[in-house]
Parts: structure tokens; sequence; C-alpha cells
């Protein structure tokens, strides 16, 4: 038998390159509507009064009057409304549909509607905390009371855009009292639970399909859950297909983007120059609505010590409701900013105690066994030194290091160590989602998987029949894997936080094994797995204590810059990565997504700028809101390392988020070494680096 | 009801020019963004739409009496490609958006968009390039900083079309474009600075110093330039921080989403003096 | 309404249409071509991207009237020929599949580029792909892909 990790052909390569996969803007239906939304035009106030002009024949508009069920998009927190109803909370907040066959007309209705408003004073400062989360791990307090010094620095992170190229976009279809709805999505059974609240429908009256996803990174988490609401509720009042794509910049405004954030680290320090204890004091800004951002600042608060382990700390964390678009899923979910907290101050502590940075952090780089920063344990091999040193040879960093150390050299080389806790957070697995898999053996020995895991890029579709034709000892084509439609396929839970091939590939493989075990010619058999907790992990949400994670991948970035001392733009030189992922179940589609990650961690940490003025997201279109192109992009140099994690399929554990959470720090340390200043903010802009050159910190 | 037409010769375009208003279309790279609407509805012309980009009468690049000519409709990637073509404009050409934009767009689009941060302008001023514009009523020369009068705004009138453009052959023993955008590509300048000098014999005979993106148009002014010219090499280095105050004053940038006035400022000065410590 | 006259891949069309209408939108909604996308409409992205007389262009920003008289090839007439096989094979074989969108405009940056530049170096490929946004890729795996696509089909550029 092959090793899994050799690489196979993509089964959506071909579809794909000549254009014939059909994404969501590609579908049209026979007398198919199209719905444009009106929005929200102040930051917060109250609305007065609506004025709607007269409605031509076959077009409508859809509001929070129309909604059978619940107006409130069904998600974890549930607090946000799908239609406004008589307050707004943020510019570009959803009011209503227009809904009707001719574009040009319902453009010209939309001109037309006119909303008056009582203006309040809308909030964009950090003051009003809607969740609050704290938890200690050993005795933080008396460590900062005995130190013999205390360190402390802030730093902010800002906005970052998904920036999938293929913008948001869904299709109604409606027979009878079925809707469905298919559409760019990573979660069909959020959309589903979503429409069946607020159309307080049976469960047999919804279906969601999933569309070929042109890239999503968290961004088609839970926003589709709003769109296809709804839409649901239009189809409802009007018994027409309709079709909604966003605009460019409709879809940059208002769908949710990674939070923004404030972080405060202090650190006691000994007198023989020991870390006694770390406080950490994170604000995410939430937008309008809290959404799930609850659950990105607990991974945030439990990624506080990054790659180290310090005995004693203290956490706090808010998040803080603004007037402004709300914040969402991103790939590394609070982890990216937290990492690049961690990161940066491990090295001001240094240069504040005058300590090589390097020795310092490898003295507090977590082992095997290592209680983690919520009293669990670190239970698998970390071989986090090995793949420090691969890193450090490949790069040639020592030498470097020492050459770039000059005064007149405005070269950098960085170098950042994390972890990714993978899978949900806690116990969010076996309570929350609770996932269910089969798989369906038909007359001809076809076997087909039956998950609703959306394949986005990330090659899902492919690693799944892999292991299924793996166990199976049959050929890949001998599987089938059709994109997920939730009358057809269980709930797996979401496509989200590396879950996919630890979790649902487990339980795939699973029942696979049960598949060959019971395999007999000819005969049709399904089968099914159900997600069991692992007895050991033990988790008590309240208090932050216990596994926060099942397994942990843990990833080596390096970046080398050079930096213009005249304009003060950044020159991306090279990039190495070493990563743990387990066992890579494809060596080639790991490799992808390890350099798709990286990129967009480093231009969250030197290129992408987005903010928002008086409420409103100021870079709104691909040309002001700048990712790499490839003349900004290095080489790209990874390695993977075999560690095989006992309970993934073939060893395999998550590798979609981690190769994004190390890149923003990594940059951020080459900058700050090749302009010998401090960095407390992410984008390091140029703007940034000009003002640290004339008045920054050494 | 708006009739767009696609005249078929440089007359006919004259001719419909001359009866009534039209909105001139050249790449479109920037009006089919200007004018852009919902996807799958057309974009928004109030006015009728002339399409002048296939008259293959108006693209060529020629060397006629000391001038280079390229004419309207030349897309600027043959302009890049033409060994006539000033090494100045090439540099400009060659970051400016991306392939598939610079086989569209125009040298005169970029004039008439007339846009501060148009990266080919500041080259135009800097060659003192003759703008040809052309009606049924005659041919009116003129130098570009003439043509352009603000952000967007120009006198090119409604009759009239940008027929060609004449850049004076110069020479030039150093010249440097730098343009400072976002990214490496695909970018709008946060600023732009261009400089050319023409050292003989350890005299400067010539000194051209331009900015893009820093004032409401291009900004060169020719009488702090002639306070130069004739010094030897090693004075103008001397003269570095003068040369920077002097343009201090005219260099007067703006903030928007996609830089501040401060890093504008110091940038376009940074350049200048680099470029001239470095002759 | 305008009389406009093209070939599409390598088909004469003859069409009565409003020449303002975006290429990108004609080529989609009349001729039902799927490998066509829309990324952003601003010219910025080039998921539209085409090819006007072996040249590529992003459809989005180019309006009808400027195609009078041109012959425009989509990836789906490209994708009938020899020099898309290699790529496609070069694409596959190194990864730079991933969520697609972008993948039919980068194979037409790519024989864009091949077409003027059959031997490019690295740097000249970064170029050549310069317009064309990936969010996935971090372009690594396309940039070798093109490398290999140029070694693989010598002779065919
Ligand atoms: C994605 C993108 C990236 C870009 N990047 C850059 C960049 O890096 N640098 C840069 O400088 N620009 C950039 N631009 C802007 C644009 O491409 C340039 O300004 C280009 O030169 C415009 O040329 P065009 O022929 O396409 O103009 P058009 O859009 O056709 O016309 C622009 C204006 O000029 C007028 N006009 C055109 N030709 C004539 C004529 N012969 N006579 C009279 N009036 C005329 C038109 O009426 C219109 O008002 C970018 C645009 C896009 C969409
Ligand atoms: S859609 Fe045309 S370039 Fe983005
Ligand atoms: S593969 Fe997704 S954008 Fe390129």
């Amino acid at each position: 038998m092959k090793d899994i990790t050799t690489s196979v052909l993509k089964i959506d390569n071909e579809e794909k390159s000549k254009g014939s996969a059909i994404y969501v803007s590609d579908i049209t239906i026979p007398g198919m509507y199209y719905a444009k939304t009106v929005r929200s035009t102040i930051s917060k106030g109250k609305i007065q009064k609506i004025t709607l002009p007269e409605m031509p024949e076959n077009y409508t508009i859809v509001d929070y009057k129309d909604i059978p069920g619940k107006n409130i998009v069904r998600i974890i927190f549930e607090d946000q409304k799908i239609f406004a109803e008589d307050e707004v909370t943020y510019y570009g907040e959803p009011i209503m549909l227009v809904v009707g066959p001719d574009k040009l007309i319902i453009e010209e209705l939309v001109k037309q509607i006119k909303i008056e408003y009582i203006e309040e004073t809308p909030v964009f400062e950090y003051v009003n905390s809607a969740i609050n989360y704290n938890f200690k791990k050993g005795d933080a307090k008396s460590a900062f009371e005995n130190a013999d010094k205390v360190i402390k620095y802030d730093y902010v992170t800002g906005y970052q855009e998904q920036l999938y190229i293929e913008p948001q976009g869904m299709v109604v279809d409606i027979e009878g009292d079925k809707v469905t709805l298919t559409g760019s999505l990573q979660c069909p059974y959020y959309v589903k639970n979503a429409v069946l609240s607020a159309l307080d429908a049976k469960d047999s009256e919804v279906r969601v399909i999933q569309a070929v996803v042109g890239g999503a990174f968290g961004g088609k988490e839970e926003f589709p859950s709003l769109t296809t609401t709804q839409l649901a509720v239009a189809a409802k009042k009007i018994g027409k297909p309709i079709k909604m794509i966003y605009e460019r910049e409709e879809d940059m405004e208002v769908t949710t983007k990674r939070h923004p954030s404030k972080i405060n680290m202090e650190a006691a320090i000994s007198k023989d120059k020991e870390i006694l204890a770390f406080r950490a004091n994170v604000g995410l800004d939430a937008g309008a609505n809290i959404g799930l951002s609850g659950v990105v600042l607990s991974r945030a608060l439990i990624a506080c010590t990054g790659a180290y382990t310090i005995d004693d700390i203290e956490v706090n964390g808010d998040v803080f409701l603004t007037n402004t678009v709300p914040n969402g899923a991103y790939r590394g979910f609070g982890a990216p900013q937290m990492l690049f907290a961690v990161e940066m101050f491990m090295h001001h502590i240094a240069k504040e105690i005058d300590c090589d940075p390097l020795k310092l952090r490898l003295r507090y780089l977590s082992k095997q066994g290592d209680a983690t920063s919520t009293q669990g344990t670190f239970n698998d091999p970390i071989i986090m030194n090995d793949m420090i040193k691969k890193a450090m040879k490949e790069s040639d960093y020592k030498a470097k290091k020492i050459k770039y150390a000059k005064e007149d050299v405005y070269k950098g080389i960085g170098m950042s160590w994390f972890l990714h806790g993978c899978g949900f957070t806690g116990s969010g697995e076996s309570t929350h989602i609770n996932a269910l898999v089969k798989l369906r053996k038909d007359k001809n020995d076809k076997v087909h998987i039956l998950i609703a895991a959306v394949d986005m890029g990330q090659g899902i579709r492919t690693t799944m029949m892999k292991i299924v034709s793996q166990v199976l000892d049959i050929p890949l084509e001998q599987t089938v894997y059709d994109l997920p439609n939730t009358d057809l396929v269980p709930d797996s839970g979401p496509t989200v936080a590396s879950r996919t091939i630890m979790i649902v590939g487990g339980l795939v493989a699973r029942a696979a094994k049960q598949l060959k075990e019971n395999w007999t010619p000819g005969e049709e058999l399904t089968v099914s797995e159900r997600y069991k907790q692992p007895e050991y992990i033990k988790w008590d949400e309240d208090n932050f204590v216990g596994d926060a994670y099942p397994a942990y991948s843990w990833g080596v970035n390096i970046v080398e810059v050079e930096v213009c001392p005249v304009t003060y733009q950044v020159t991306l030189q090279h990039v190495w990565s070493v990563y743990d992922v387990g066992k890579a179940i494809d060596e080639r589609i790991i490799m992808g997504q390890a350099d798709g990650g990286i990129m967009q961690g480093i231009g969250y940490g030197y290129l992408e700028v987005m903010n928002s003025k008086d409420g409103r997201i100021q870079q709104k279109n691909v040309t002001d809101y700048i990712i790499p192109t490839s003349v900004d992009s290095p080489p790209l140099d990874t390695y993977l390392m075999d560690n095989p994690y006992p309970l993934g399929p073939y060893g395999a554990k998550g590798a979609g988020e981690l190769t994004l959470v190390g890149g923003a720090p990594a940059v951020a340390l080459a900058i700050e070494e090749a302009i010998g200043k401090k960095i407390h903010k992410i984008p390091v802009t140029p703007e940034y680096i000009m003002e640290l050159m004339k008045n920054g910190k050494n | 009801m708006v009739k767009n037409v696609i005249p078929v010769s440089y007359s006919e375009a004259l001719d419909l020019l001359n009866e009534r208003p039209f909105k001139i279309i050249a790449g479109g790279t920037d009006l089919m963004v200007q004018r852009r609407s919902w996807a799958q509805t057309p974009p928004k012309f109030s006015e009728d739409v002339l399409y002048i980009f296939n008259l293959e009468e108006l693209k060529y690049i020629k060397e006629v009496d000391g001038y280079i000519v390229i004419g309207s409709t030349t897309p600027v990637e043959d302009v890049l490609k033409n060994k006539l073509t000033p090494n100045l404009l090439k540099a400009a050409i060659s970051i400016m958006a991306s392939p598939a934009l610079r086989n569209m767009a125009t040298i005169a689009g970029n004039i008439g968009n007339a846009s501060p941060a148009g990266d080919t302008l500041p080259i135009l001023y800097t060659l003192d390039a003759i703008i040809v514009l052309e009606s049924i009523e005659g041919i009116r020369e003129l130098p570009i900083k003439d043509v352009i009068t603000g952000p967007g705004k120009h006198i090119i009138k409604q009759n009239e079309i940008i027929k060609e453009l004449k850049l004076p052959i110069s020479v030039f023993t150093n010249s440097a474009f730098e343009k400072v955008g976002g990214r490496k590509a695909d970018a709008i300048s946060k600023v732009s600075f261009t400089g050319a000098v023409n050292i003989k014999d350890n005299k400067v005979l010539d000194f051209r110093i331009a900015f893009g993106a820093v004032s409401a148009t291009i900004l060169r002014r020719k009488d702090l330039e002639e306070k130069y010219v004739g010094l030897t090499k090693d004075e103008l280095i001397g003269k570095v921080d003068e040369i920077v105050a002097d343009y201090d004053p005219f260099v007067r940038p703006i903030d928007d989403q996609r830089s501040n006035k401060e890093y504008r400022k110091t940038v376009a000065l940074n350049l200048l003096r680099n470029f001239i410590e470095t002759l | 309404m305008a009389k406009i006259k093209f070939k599409l891949n390598n088909k004469e069309i003859e069409i009565d249409e409003n020449p303002n209408l975006r290429l990108l939108d004609v080529l989609r909604d009349k001729f039902e071509f799927t490998g066509v996308k829309e990324g952003c409409g601003e010219g910025e992205c080039g998921a539209c991207a085409v090819l006007i007389n072996n040249d590529i262009v992003n459809s989005c920003i180019v309006p009808l009237g400027n195609v009078n008289g041109k012959e425009i090839m989509t990836i789906e007439g490209y994708s009938e020929t020899k020099k898309y096989d290699v790529i496609k094979d070069a694409y596959a074989e190194e990864g730079a599949v991933q969520c697609g969108f972008c993948t039919p405009g980068m194979i037409i940056a790519s024989e864009s580029l091949l077409n003027k530049n059959p031997h490019p170096t690295e740097e000249e490929i970064r170029v050549g792909l310069s317009g064309n946004l990936c969010r996935c890729t971090g372009y690594n795996m396309i940039v070798k892909a093109v490398k290999s696509a140029a070694k693989k089909g010598d002779g065919l550029w």
C-alpha cells in the first residue's frame, strides 16, 4: 500500500481549470429574480420613517415583517438580526431587500426608497464590553508582587479582510413548501439551521446545497447564514427563485472581517532574569454584533503564551461592541492577533533584560507533558526543537542574523514559533457539533462519502476520497464525494477550525473500516460514525480549565525582508516554514495550504491595511485593500515533519489555520530587525515604518 | 436616446465630435471603472459614447523632426515595446497596473483622466510633451502643463480629440522614475518621483524634477530647476539641502485611504534627495 | 445599439448590442461562458481575463464597442488547444489550483506570457501574472507551474 502522504492529482482540477466548475454566480434558474439590499446609511440611530416608491408589478420589498420565524440569524450567539427593525447599529446594516426580475428597475427602486433616521451618537471606542472572560493559571499575583521588574507592552492589530476572490453569493429556489439554497458557503448545516429558525419551517422544508466555493477563509462561515435567511424569507414571500451576488464593494463593506484588537502584555521578571509570570489583557472589536466573537476571544486568550510554557498567568479579555460592521471568523480565529503580541513581547522582553531572544525563547518553549495555558497537558510529542533547527539551517538564520545586525543594513530576518489548537475550542465538538458521518456503498461497489464538509479550495474532497480508498484499498475512482446537499448528507459539522481532516476525516476513516469489515460485493450498505470525545479530554468551559483542544499543530516561520530607507517599503526576500501537522494526508495539498496560509499571514503583518473612519470601511475595493500579488510574494520553502497524532486519521492533525498564524510576527520581527526599532502594531506599513524610523524606540 | 458610435475612420470621429457632444472612450480602463454599475447591467453613461480605441490610424510611434510622436490610441504596452520610446516613459509604463491593463490603457486616457497619480503624466511633464489636439476647426498644440488644470480637469474642448503626443527628443545622462505604490504591481501611486539631468563636461546643462500625487496636478517647477543649471555636478550635489528646501513648500499632498500626507511628503523629498546624492 | 463583429473562440460573431456593455457580461450572459468570472469588476483581479488578439485583457473593463474586429479567446476556446493541456497539466502537477476562482484567468495570463516569451525567468513569470490575484496559493505553485509548462511545452510557443 502507498504512503498516504504521496500526492494524487486533485479531482476538481480539470473542471476548475477550464472554467466549467459551477460557482454560485454561474447558476441560473428560469424565471429567476434578483435582490439588492437596502442598508443603513448611518452608524447608529432609530428608523423614523421609511417612504417607499410605488412598486411596479412583480417588484417587492422584503423586510423584518415578512419573517415567519425569529428575526435572528441563528448561530452560536444569537444577536444578529436578519433585517433591522426600528433601529440600526452600523453603517451598512441590512434593512430590506428589493426583489424583482429586472436589475435596472430594482436599482431605480432602491434609489427612490427614503429612510429617515433619528441619529444617535455612535460608539467606536473599546468601551462597551459585551463579553468578559478571564482565567488564571498558578499564582501570577504573587509573582508580580515579588518581581524584580515588570515589563509592559501594548500591541495593536488591524482589520483583515478575507478577500476570497469569489464574492459572497446565494441562490434560492422554491417548490411548494420547500426552499433550496445553493451558494458559496462553508457550513451547510449552519445555514440550514438558520433558515429553519427564520422560516419557522419543518426540517424537510429546507435544503442547502454547496456550490463550488471560490475561497472562504472563514468569511463564508457565518456570514452566508445572513444572506440565505434573507433570501429564504423573500422566496417564501414571493414564491420565486432569487439570486443575490454581492458586488466587491458591498462584500468588502458589510461582510465580516478579522477582529481588530488591542492587547496589553505584562511580564514579571525575577532578579536572575527569569520570566515569572504573564498578564494578558485582550480587547477585541466585535463591531455591532457579538456573533462568533466570544469564541474568537477564547481562542485568543488560550493562545496567550503562544508556544511557550509560563507557569503563572492571569488573562483577561473583552469583546467590545462598536457601531461598525460586525467582525467574525477568519482563518486563525483570534490566534493571529494573540500570537503576534506574544512573539513580539518575548523579543521585547529579551531586549529589556538584555538577553539573546533565541536563548530566552528556547528556555520557555513548551515540551511534551507541560501544562497548557489552561492547565491541560500537552499529551503528544512536541518536536519544536527539531523544527527550529531545521528552519534555522535552511534559512542560514544565524549567519544572516549577525550580518543584518549592522546599523546601515536595512535587512532583517524574523522567526516566529507557534501552535494551533485543532478543532473546536473546549468541548464544542461534543456539545455543539456532535458530528455524524456516513458512507454508502452502492450496488456497483462505489463508495459515497456522505459528509457536510465543504471543499473551498483546501482539497478536502480529494483528501477524504484518499482516506476512504486507502482504508478500503480501492481505487480513488471507486469513491464519490459530491458537493454536500443537506438532504443527502448528515451533519458532520461546519468546515472550520482546522477540524475537517482530524475530526471528520477520523470519523470517515473509522466508517471506512466498518465498511471494510462488512463488505459484501454487489450489496448496498450504509455505515455511520458519530464523534466521541476522547476520555482523557476534560474541559471546564466556565473557568477555562482543562484541555482546550484535543491536539495541537506546531510551526516555525522565518521571513527575510529588506526595507528601503528612502521609501520605507518592505521587500520580502524569502520565507521558510516548518510544520508539524501530524501526518500530511496529501503532501501537495498541505504544501498548497502552507503557501496560501503564510502569504495571508504575512500580508496581515505588513501589507493589508483596512480601517474604519466614522464607522465606515475606507478600503472597499481591491485597488485600495492591498493583498500581495505574484511580484510581492517571495519564494516559499516549506518542510513538513512526520509526527503522527495517534487519534487522527493516519496520524493527521489540523493544518488549515496553522499556516497563517505565524506569518505576521515573523514578518514584523524581520522588519523590526531591519530598521532597529520596536514594532507594536500590524500591519507594519511604510507609513508606520517611517514614523518608527523618525521617532521609534530601539 | 443614447447613440453610441464606433467610427470607422478618424475623420468620421472628428465629424461626429463636431455634430454633438460625445464621451470618448479609448481603452476604457478609467471610464469603465468610473461608470461601473451593478453586474449584468450596462455601465452608466448619460452621454453618447464614441469608441476610438480601434482607430488604427492613430496607432503609431514615429520620429519626426526631433520629436517622438505617439498616436493617441496606441496601447501603452506597444509604447513600452517600441525602441523609439524614451527610457523614462518606458520606466513609468513598465510598472503601470498589470499586463492586462497595459494592453488596453492609453497615454491619452491617462491625460484625459488627469489624475495627479497618473503614472505617465510626470514623464510627460518632465519631457515637455506637446499634446496635439484636433477638431474639425484645426489643430492646437499645447504643452502638457497647459492641458491639465486640476484633478480630473483639462482644457480639451467638447469637439476635440487628443490626436497624438510629441515628445521632444532630449538627452539625459541620469534619469529615474520612482513609483511608490501600495504593492509592487497593480497599484496606484501614493507618490512618484521623476528626475532627469544632463551633465556634460562636468556641467549641469539640464535639470528636471517632477512629482506625482503630491499636489493637484503634477508638480514641476522650471523656475527652481533653472537655479541649478550651470553648476558642476559636485556643486549640484553640494546643494542638495537647498534643493530639497526649495521644493518643500510645493509638495502638498493629501490624506486618503491609500496613505497620508506626512508619508507622501517625506518620501517625495527623500526620493529627490536620494536622486541628487547618487548622481 | 450598434453592429459589432468579432471572432469568439474562432467563430465569427455578429451582434447588434449596446456597445457600452462589459465584455464580461456579454460573454457570461449571452454566450454562457462560466470560465470568465467576476472577482472585482474593476480590472484589478484578473478573474475575468480573456485574450484579445492573443493578449490578455480584463473583460470587466472592456466595453463591447472595443472588440469590434478583434479575435477573442476565452478559456472555453483556449481549453481546446494543445498549449492549454500543457499548462493545465502543469497546474495540476504543481498543485496550483485551489478554489479555482482565479484559475482560468491565471491560465489565460500564463498563455499571454508564454506567447510573447516562451522561456520566461521566474521574475518574468511573476510580472506576467501580476494582474491576477490569487488568495489561496500564495502564487508559489502557480509560478512553478508556468515554469514547468514552459519546459514541457518547449516548441509549442
Ligand atoms: C486596475 C487598474 C489599475 C490601474 N493602474 C494604473 C497605474 O498603475 N497607473 C496609472 O497611471 N493609471 C492606472 N490606471 C488608470 C488607467 O488605466 C490609466 O489612466 C489609463 O492611462 C487610461 O487610459 P484609457 O485609454 O483606458 O482611458 P479611458 O478610460 O478610455 O479614458 C480616460 C479619459 O480620457 C479621455 N480620453 C481618452 N482618450 C482620449 C483622446 N484620444 N482624446 C480625448 N480624450 C480622451 C476619456 O474621455 C476619459 O475621460 C489603472 C486602472 C485600473 C482599472
Ligand atoms: S473581475 Fe475583471 S479584473 Fe476583477
Ligand atoms: S485558487 Fe483560489 S484564488 Fe487562486
